[in-house]
């Protein structure tokens, strides 16, 4: 147990300052490095940003990031870390709802962002090196301020901001550290992208535990060959990833743990395990445990898990996503709000100290999703699922037009919303195809155009993604666009989603 | 095999996985640079090749400099044959 994540991250500096906390394709950095490096930066944001406010940071897989967000921290204000690889609306589109005051450059910004305070990377690589050390933990982050906040698809094309206090990332990392059996000085994979919440799993645990993260910048994951050169030199022990990215890893046989002799922990969310993978790892990794859990970002990354043993699988088509972590009471209801007799399917419901305080200035939308309890805070997931007497749970679905394309929470509503905005398109809808795993494998945009010069769909779908792409993450464009006259609607008069998933999924 | 039904078969499996007839019109256009192939869409891609043609490529030789335009890998399928 620990009582505080910056403190726990100074003490292995304190006591072990030569570990190395971050190594980048073979460049390492130490604990000392880090505590010299976050402490001199935030005395230099101490002075130069304006107090208690959240700081967007830009940038890729690398130390900087981590030692940017803890130099953060203690100096009190949270970051909103936004990846390389977002599109350029995407910053703009997460300024308009934050207003932060300054944006750190990690990596050059593609865009210019008005009225905002820039701070560039040479200006913070010469206050990391020289610039006066922070004199106290007196104003770090603690309690109830938010540590981070991370940006999910909202469903009007507007992101939504969800606020992690320390309390609530505390609450995470000690399930984590505990629950899941990891060892002091563990060697985890970092390759979740930092403004995917998924990467909190690896990021947090790693470090309190004095252990070392590897990174996998997407450069070398989109490159296979390059892959699986990097992937048994890393000497992991901890393997944290979505179920799709180990799916990848799966094809090459040589992924087994004779090639990696250290690896014993899995650790997966943000999607469905399926059990043919689950078995697939249990067999190639005979020393390694596999563990499935669940949560929404809005209840910090993960707030069910379990170990998924041989029985497990033999006995579970469709896996468990595990028990509610022990500080946190999670149950079913029905549409009325009431609870459910067990095993019957319902909304999943969390309570407990892990939820967050609701989304950054934007009270309609909390109020819609959070609830309270007591002193306790509750977020209405939105997730169907059913949970056994004994309380483990199984995931079902959604309630909504929420869906998770390879780990990434999509909001069809969203999609829609952008794609409405394209200059070509006079209305569409977006549908998932499932796959027989019932994991979506595509999304598939039913579109009515505008009129228009293309000489074929092929170029206006081209013309269209290509707009689209300006406004929207990679992974929330369709695949495929079909062209319709019309979409069909419902008694309603709203465009019949149901009848189009129906269609696609025959 | 004739060479042009595995060219056409080739053809319409990355029409399938990309959504687009694009890679039909300009078979030198790069697969990754328009965004039109991802990591997932590749591992989509080698099973279908391998499952259709038998083409056994080693996910850990796979290089993307290799595979990255129709006709290189419609090259590659023809020299598996």
């Amino acid at each position: 147990m620990i009582d505080n994540v910056i403190t726990a991250i100074d003490r292995v500096a304190a006591e072990h300052p030569t570990r190395v906390a971050y190594d980048y394709e073979g460049k390492q950095y130490t604990y000392a490095q880090l505590k010299d490096g976050s402490d001199r930066l935030a005395g230099f944001f101490a002075e130069t940003l304006p107090d208690g406010q959240p700081i967007i940071v830009y940038g890729g897989q690398t130390f900087d990031m981590v030692e940017v967000f803890l130099g953060l921290s203690k100096s009190g204000h949270a970051y909103i870390p936004i990846d390389t690889h977002s599109p350029n609306e995407r910053i703009t589109q997460v300024q308009d709802v934050a207003h932060a005051p300054a944006v750190i450059e990690v990596a050059p910004l593609p865009i210019t962002v008005p009225d905002v305070q820039i701070i560039k990377a040479p200006e913070l690589h010469d206050a990391e090196q020289t610039h006066e050390p922070i004199h106290s933990l007196q104003h770090a982050v603690a309690g109830d301020d938010n540590y981070y906040i991370i940006f999910t698809s909202g469903t009007t094309g507007k992101p939504k901001g969800v606020q992690i206090s320390h309390e609530n990332l505390l609450s995470y990392v000690n399930w984590n550290i505990s629950d899941f059996g990891l060892q002091e000085g563990v060697v985890s994979m970092s390759q979740p992208p930092y403004s995917f919440d998924l990467s909190v799993m690896d990021l947090y645990p790693t470090l309190v535990l004095g252990g070392t993260l590897k990174a996998l910048p997407k450069e070398v994951t989109d490159n296979f060959k390059d892959l699986f050169a990097t992937l048994p030199k890393l000497g992991l022990s901890e393997w944290v990833s979505t179920p799709s990215f180990v799916e990848i890893a799966l094809l090459d046989p040589n992924f087994k743990q004779e090639n990696y002799p250290n690896l014993t922990h899995f650790l997966f969310c943000g999607e469905e395990l399926v059990n043919k993978t689950a078995q697939e790892l249990i067999t190639r990794f005979p020393k390694a445990t596999v563990y499935n859990t669940y949560g929404p970002t809005e209840a910090t990354v993960a707030v069910t898990g379990m170990a998924i043993t041989q029985e497990i699988v033999d006995q579970y088509p469709r896996l468990p996503i595990g028990y509610a972590k022990p500080d946190t009471d999670i149950f079913i209801v029905d549409e009325q709000g009431n609870q459910v007799s067990p095993d019957t399917e319902g909304e999943l419901m969390i309570v407990g100290p892990s939820v967050s305080k609701g989304y950054l200035n934007n009270p309609d939308k909390t109020a819609k999703a959070f609830f309270k309890v007591g002193n306790h805070r509750g977020y209405r997931s939105g997730d169907l699922a059913t949970m056994t007497t004994d309380g483990m749970i199984f995931y079902r679905g959604r309630t909504d037009f929420q869906v998770k394309l390879h780990g990434y929470r999509i909001e069809l509503e969203d999609v829609d919303h952008n794609l409405n905005q394209v200059s070509y398109i006079k209305q569409a809808s977006t549908v998932p195809r499932y796959d027989k795993d019932h994991k979506v494998a595509q999304l598939i945009a039913f579109a009515v155009a505008k009129p228009n010069d293309f000489d074929s769909d092929m170029k206006l779908t081209q013309a269209v993604k290509t707009e689209l792409g300006k406004m929207v993450m990679e992974y929330m464009i369709p695949q495929r666009i079909i062209y319709r006259d019309q979409l069909p609607l419902t008694a309603n008069g709203k465009v019949d989603r149901k009848a189009l998933i129906a269609e696609v999924n025959h | 095999m004739a060479d042009e039904s595995i060219k056409n078969g080739v053809l319409d499996i990355l029409a399938d996985l990309t959504g687009s007839d694009d890679v039909k019109k300009d078979l030198d256009m790069n697969l990754f640079e328009t965004g039109l192939l991802d990591s997932m869409g590749t591992v989509q891609l080698l099973l279908e090749l391998q499952s259709q043609y038998g083409v056994d490529a080693p996910v850990s030789e796979f290089d993307r400099k290799e595979w990255d335009t129709p006709n290189k890998i419609i090259a590659k399928v023809e020299q598996a044959q």
